[in-house]
């Protein structure tokens, strides 16, 4: 579904990503994780667009995206949640799944109702001015606004990040409910422990090079892999 | 009776100020940007109107409707033209920019039209409204400027709170790399954004001049830096809060411009908003920008 071939991003003058290639198939929970700083959040602004790749290529469902601009690349079905949730905190929470769904020619009430299921909280706070909601709820409402453009693979950017434990428990059971629901899902966590346990296959980045590779559970086995990033 | 008259007039003239200074807030709120060249697009909308229907006579519908989109075409061409190859530069580039635009529109209308000023005919020809015997005599243009704005000012409210593009517009303005992920295309928001502004500045124009006859190419310069001050005063990005400042800094000019001495009023304008910075710094209306790690 997503193939991502030998990538270099600069930012300025700083070489963030070298020669990144990684892929996603359909039907998949794919995993990147790796320490701060590693590249893992410019991997997935470079796949949605935001950020140019000097070299390499990008193709989403067979055809290369590489000229496509972030906007049309919503429409193809790529969505992202980005790091930080970056909802629009001055809207309300019914607006912004409305600019979720900004591309989508589907019929939104739709829709609306399938993300109002999904999280009920966001139903209860529809007509609320976004800024106002706690942490996890602002997660929830960027997940579902990004579910709002019927994506085919959604990316999420550390979606646990400044979460309680409880609620990142709860964050990774819709990950898994919305995998199990048909969406193909390309994550980004830190909280590699949690991210590998869902995932069908990681690829581990170090220093803005992917430097192991494999499924989820040979990764959560390795040695290397639990010094470095499980905590043991 | 005095009073009212000041507060009419004030009203007035600030109407037309807000409908300036919207299109500042939200070429800064959308683009980042200040468009020290939107000024001048009021005098450029206030000689297409004379061109048209004062020099070749066609009625006044045909030269608002020339002015209009004229301004708004010319908005674009700015734009696309001035402003998009800057995108990502810093700020003072941008910046000396929109003054080198206003320049060039000054010294463009200067060499086509003269520097005589015209004079520019109103577009009610009837007698102003005498009320209570003559004790309080009000214009027809300021009547027909207040309604105008209202209404211009009441629609552009729901277009930006209602419609999907206005929505798009305030997604843009508060996270704009957020509001690409969402499928939005930035580009041509800022160009609509470029385009209703120039539009509101061509209204304002025709209302102006129409109160105040005399074009020159310098009669946009003066209402724009009091829009922007006004912009500022309201908080800038802010769209209540244009309307607002724009209004309150007419009524403040009008009455300074009456009670105390017309050569300080413009002294006295720029003072009450010195002082409302260091009170409040992000104006009237303005929120707290929000630092995003």
């Amino acid at each position: 579904m997503l193939k991502v071939d030998n990538i270099n991003v600069y930012y300025g003058n700083i070489h963030a990503i070298k020669d990144v290639s990684f892929e996603v198939h359909d039907g998949e929970i794919v995993a990147l994780i790796g320490a701060n700083g590693a590249g893992k959040s410019t991997s997935l602004k470079t796949v949605s667009g935001l950020l140019p790749s000097r070299t390499g290529s990008i193709s989403f469902l067979g055809s290369p995206i590489d000229r496509v601009p972030a906007h049309k690349r919503v429409a193809m079905g790529l969505s992202q949640v980005p790091e930080g949730r970056r909802i629009f905190l001055q809207m309300t929470v019914l607006e912004n799944l409305q600019m979720g769904a900004f591309t989508s020619k589907a019929d939104t009430k739709a829709d609306l109702e399938k993300v109002f299921e999904q999280f009920p909280r966001l139903l209860e706070r529809k007509n609320q001015i976004a800024g106002t909601l706690s942490g996890g709820e602002q997660q929830m409402l960027a997940m579902g606004r990004a579910l709002m453009s019927r994506p085919k693979l959604l990316m999420l950017d550390e979606p646990s990040m400044g979460l309680a434990p409880i609620l990142v428990e709860q964050i990774f059971e819709i990950i898994k409910s919305l995998h199990k629901a048909g969406t193909t899902i390309l994550l980004v966590e830190q909280n590699a422990e949690m991210a590998l346990k869902i995932a069908d296959r990681a690829y581990v980045l170090e220093s803005g090079r992917i430097t192991v590779s494999g499924t989820g559970k040979e990764l959560a086995a390795s040695d290397r892999i639990k010094k470095a990033y499980l905590g043991g | 009776m005095q009073f009212l008259s000041f507060l009419i007039s004030g009203l007035s003239l600030g109407s037309v100020y807000a409908l300036i200074a919207l299109g500042y807030t939200m070429v800064y709120g959308i683009a980042k940007m200040l468009n020290f060249a939107h000024g001048d697009v009021i005098m450029v909308g206030a000689y297409l109107i004379y061109v048209v229907s004062t020099m070749q006579g066609l009625p006044i519908w045909v030269g608002f409707l020339a002015s209009v989109v004229g301004c708004t075409v010319l908005g674009m061409v700015i734009e696309r033209l001035a402003y998009k190859p800057l995108r990502g530069a810093q700020s003072l580039a941008v910046l000396i920019t929109a003054i080198g635009v206003s320049y060039f529109l000054q010294n463009a209308a200067l060499l086509i039209f003269g520097s005589s000023p015209k004079s520019f005919t109103s577009v009610i020809s009837k007698k102003p409204l005498s009320l209570f015997d003559g004790a309080l005599v009000i214009s027809w243009e300021a009547i027909l400027t207040m309604i105008v704005s209202i209404f211009i000012m009441i629609a552009l409210t729901v277009f930006i709170n209602k419609s999907k593009q206005g929505k798009a517009m305030r997604a843009v303005s508060e996270d704009r790399d957020a509001a690409q992920l969402m499928g939005i295309n930035v580009n041509r928001t800022i160009t609509l954004t470029f385009a209703i502004g120039s539009a509101l500045a061509a209204v304002a124009g025709i209302l102006l001049c129409s109160s105040y006859p005399t074009l020159t190419p310098y009669t946009g310069a003066m209402p724009g830096i009091k829009a922007f001050t006004a912009a500022v005063f309201g908080g800038i990005g802010s769209i209540p809060g244009a309307m607002l400042g724009g209004v309150l800094i007419g009524i403040i000019q009008m009455l300074a411009n009456g009670y105390i001495s017309t050569q300080l009023s413009d002294a006295i304008v720029f003072a009450v908003l010195i002082i409302v910075l260091l009170v409040k710094p992000t104006g009237l209306l303005g929120k707290k920008i929000n630092e995003k790690v």
